[in-house]
């Protein structure tokens, strides 16, 4: 690690603080200051303005810019208008957003409390996964003692801006990070995607302008506001600036979270800060963003973990989520179990997804228990590219672990075939 | 809970004035019956169709979609492992098997006793401490096939 500068913590400034998730230690570390800073000094129109100049892209997966799309949403006239927070973290492996808002949920709040500002939403939503029942109780404490100290509630810092704030707990259905299916299930129902457009930030919740924005991208805004958005934009990669948390896991030494530049190389954060792979085995493939993300080979990962980069090569960044194989791992038994996940998880709505997912299962599994032949490859691959017609982003990007999978490590799958078995299963 | 219990909780629910309209109450309505009833029946359904104006057909779709609501009786505890990509490559799928072999029970089944249903579970976000279960709300992460039985005991378990 020989002259690399390390980055301050920023978005993980208070996890290690004792009872981070009080209002005390928050507000004795600088807490709600950002919002007063908002209140009192800036219009919403400024708020806007100085989160565009950071350049701030969400960190839910899609990477939309931040600043944008608040601007839609001030821009509606419909009222009133609704700030729900994606906290539905369901993608495989990701378990990031849980130790913002279990170990410092008022930077999260105080986050939205300055995007509502901003966007003039009256009332707002925390969408958290059901499977999360922890940091439900640090939520619902944390928005209690928030009323308290009047940071919510009516005519908030003593001006005309009022904001109620809510937890709503999911009951355990992946597609309800999709923003339209979680806003369907907010509304009580299957989570089932809508059709876009008209976009939430137009036709959201109950049909009302709605910002639905993730959890790691709301813990960003009090920096932002505190310290300015042209200092933010100077951080990691410039074309998605910002501090990024990487949740690491599988062979890796150290699994955890790591905030780091965005634009980190993959290789650093696997080797350097995640420790390198477990019993010092050599890496044989990395899924770089999650379980909808093409899995990267050992010859591919020194790419910078940002959004552009990754898209050019061939993956994405998604959640930023990174799971490590080492070479004792079969990498047609870790592609079977993604897309089971996405079998389990697909809403049923649109048929490439509900079919694709299935059939994908089917070959996958037929090649795992050794009795696939070499056709199925190509079958494999025909499904997955009609998969890409699903009606949302979940069928669109199930295939993409079986798919990748299949183009990288073509040869491993023809070995399965030929032996009739697995080569990676003892006994 | 008796259900007129639970209808009176439906109403206090509808008075918090959490949502604008009585639909969106809907998933709190049947977290309140995942918590206070082995299974959401028809009985406990017909209950939140006619407290939220929801009709009943309606009421069940959802209870049906969501992995962690039980419309079939489910024990006192449910034992929830992932066997998700991070807890897989961890040993998460031993687990599983031997809960199953120590309680005699296959995933999804619940002990003839009441006390534990065992299920196979996608990602809980406990990937750092893989291979990871919960029981109930408690959370246990990098566990370990012989720290099971201890575990188990915890919850009444006599093995």
């Amino acid at each position: 690690m020989a002259g690399r500068v390390k980055m301050e913590k920023l978005l993980l400034r208070n996890v290690d603080k004792e009872n981070s998730h009080t209002i005390d230690v928050y507000l004795k570390n600088g807490g709600y200051q950002s919002l007063r800073k908002a209140l009192k000094e800036m219009s919403p129109e400024d708020v806007v303005e100085e989160v565009k100049l950071s350049g701030l892209r969400g960190r839910g997966g899609a990477g939309f810019p931040t600043g944008l799309k608040w601007e839609f949403a001030a821009a509606d006239v419909k009222e009133p208008k609704f700030f729900v927070c994606n906290a539905d973290e369901g993608e495989p492996c990701t378990f990031k957003d849980r130790v913002i808002f279990e170990k410092d949920p008022h930077a999260l709040i105080e986050g939205m409390l300055i995007g509502a500002y901003a966007t003039g939403c009256r009332y707002g939503y925390i969408y958290l996964r059901g499977e999360y029942p922890i940091g439900r109780k640090i939520l619902e404490r944390a928005i209690g003692e928030a009323y308290e100290k009047g940071f919510l509630g009516e005519n908030i810092l003593g001006t005309d801006f009022s904001f109620d704030l809510y937890v709503h707990s999911g009951a355990g259905a992946y597609i309800c990070g999709e923003e339209t299916a979680l806003i369907e299930s907010l509304e009580g129902k299957r989570g089932e995607p809508r059709i876009k457009p008209p976009f939430p930030v137009n036709a959201g919740y109950l049909w009302k302008p709605t910002v639905v924005n993730n959890v790691e991208t709301l813990a960003n805004i009090p920096l932002i506001i505190e310290r300015g958005g042209k200092w933010y934009s100077g951080i990691g990669s410039p074309d998605c600036p910002g501090p990024k948390l990487y949740p690491v896991s599988g062979k890796v030494k150290r699994p955890g979270v790591y905030e780091l530049p965005m634009g980190t190389p993959l290789s650093e954060i696997i080797y350097e800060h995640a420790g390198g792979i477990v019993q010092d085995r050599k890496l044989k493939a990395v899924f770089p963003g999650g379980a909808s993300s093409s899995v990267l080979t050992a010859d591919e990962i020194d790419v910078p973990m940002d959004f552009p980069s990754l898209a050019k090569a061939g993956t994405m960044l998604g959640s930023g989520a990174i799971m490590v194989l080492d070479e004792t791992d079969c990498i047609v038994r870790a592609a079977l179990r993604l897309i089971e996940f996405f079998r389990h998880e697909s809403c049923g709505k649109c048929t490439p997804c509900r079919e694709g997912t299935d059939w994908l299962v089917r070959l996958v599994r037929r090649i795992e228990e050794g009795e696939g032949s070499e056709e199925d490859l190509d079958v494999i691959l025909s499904v997955s590219e009609t998969m890409e017609n699903s009606f949302c982003g979940l069928g669109m990007a199930a295939h993409n672990p079986v798919a990748s999978s299949v183009r990288k490590f073509r040869e491993e799958f023809l070995t399965h075939i030929e032996l009739g078995r697995c080569p990676y299963r003892r006994g | 809970m008796t259900l007129t219990e639970f209808r009176e909780e439906v109403r206090k629910l509808k008075e918090s004035n959490k949502y604008p309209e009585l639909k969106s109450y809907l998933l709190p309505a049947l977290w309140m019956a995942e918590k206070n009833f082995p299974a959401i029946t028809h009985d406990v359904m017909r209950v939140v169709s006619e407290e939220l104006s929801v009709p009943l057909v309606e009421v069940e779709e959802v209870a049906r979609f969501y992995a962690m609501f039980h419309t079939e009786k489910k024990g006192k505890f449910v034992i929830r492992v992932c066997t998700n990509l991070s807890c897989m490559l961890r040993g998460g799928e031993e687990v599983l098997s031997e809960l199953c072999r120590l309680l005699n029970v296959k995933p999804g089944e619940t002990t003839p006793d009441g006390l534990f249903t065992v299920e196979e579970y996608e990602c809980m976000g406990l990937c750092d401490g893989a291979p990871a279960v919960t029981v109930n709300e408690d959370r246990y992460t990098n566990v370990r096939l012989e720290e099971l039985p201890e575990i188990l005991r915890k919850y009444g378990w006599k093995g």
